[in-house]
């Protein structure tokens, strides 16, 4: 058995020699690799910026409050819309208010010639 | 002033120093290539393991923390796992019933003789159930302690010892019937 041994032993030390072996197409692809993924990490380094301003909508969302803020003014619009429209009966009707409908002609009594002579 | 560590130049890596790059594809491209060489007992796939084994270490190296652990028995590990896989896929894939060298397997040109014992040791390390072959490799061709041994295949010292201890057993006998062979019986 110990013969055996010596013959392994011999053999492990035979396979040894070939242990630091690195094929050289091999290595070459090792590095390869490893240029690659330092380029992509160094690439992703310099645009980290760009990568994290926010786009305008983004921008304008977080303005107004998220997405519950945009909600809540989406339904006072849509709502303020709907009672211009169709205003409820204990409202006073809005056009009325900024055009006044009236039966009273308030330059009846008065002539073109009388308001030419106010002028003149 | 001393060559960096592994833990030192993964660092500069991740820093993208291109030398050091350059010096772990030296250190430790071979520990990749020649454990899967041994445990596969296959040139190319032993290539593509080490390479991919390699690559998983770029990959890693802005994470890595020096001093927790040892960058070479983080690449044995995931260099024996990667043969593993390889394994597994090829058993589905049903051709895995030849341990024997295969065409471009360890068959040197040249017949030498330290060739044709090295290939005469592939041969019955190939015959080895997996996990002895993968504790003889570190042990008797890696020449690793047995505790790295333990961290890199999780398991006790104890259990380390037990396997190469059985497995130089299952390789000097299948061995012994080579020796004339080998020329190991001409003095």
């Amino acid at each position: 058995m110990a013969e055996n041994d010596t013959d392994l032993d011999a053999l492990f030390a035979a396979a040894r020699q070939e242990r630091d072996f690195l094929p050289e197409d091999l290595a070459a692809r090792m590095l390869a690799d490893a240029q690659a993924v330092q380029a992509v990490r160094a690439a992703s380094e310099t645009a980290p910026e760009q990568a994290k301003r926010p786009g305008l909508w983004s921008q304008l969302g977080s303005a107004l409050g998220g997405w519950r803020g945009i909600g809540g003014l989406a339904t006072a619009c849509a709502a303020g819309v709907w009672i211009g429209l169709a205003p409820p009966a204990f409202l006073p009707d809005p056009a009325e208010l900024l055009y006044p409908q009236s039966d009273t002609d308030l330059f009846a009594d008065l002539s073109l010639s009388d308001l030419n002579a106010e002028e003149g | 002033m001393g060559d960096p560590g592994d833990d030192a130049l993964l660092v500069l890596f991740a820093n993208g120093d291109g030398q050091a790059a350059r010096d772990l594809t030296g250190r430790l491209g071979p520990r990749a290539y020649s454990v899967a060489l041994r445990v596969l007992g296959n040139r190319a796939e032993a290539e593509d393991v080490a390479q991919e084994a390699m690559m998983r270490l770029w990959q890693m190296a802005p994470d890595w923390q020096p001093g927790r652990a040892k960058v070479s028995t983080w690449l044995y590990r995931v260099t024996l796992n990667l043969c593993l896989d390889l394994k597994r896929r090829r058993r589905t894939e049903d051709l895995d019933a030849v341990p024997e060298p295969q065409d471009d397997s360890l068959s040197a040109p040249e017949r030498l003789q330290e060739a044709a014992r090295i290939d005469a040791l592939q041969a019955a390390l190939m015959q080895l159930p997996e996990r002895q072959r993968q504790a003889v490799i570190l042990r008797h061709i890696e020449e690793l302690s047995n505790p790295e041994i333990a961290g890199i295949m999780d398991i006790s010292v104890e259990a380390v010892e037990s396997l190469t201890a059985r497995g130089k057993r299952a390789l000097a006998k299948a061995l012994a019937g080579r020796r004339t062979e080998l020329g190991y019986d001409d003095g």
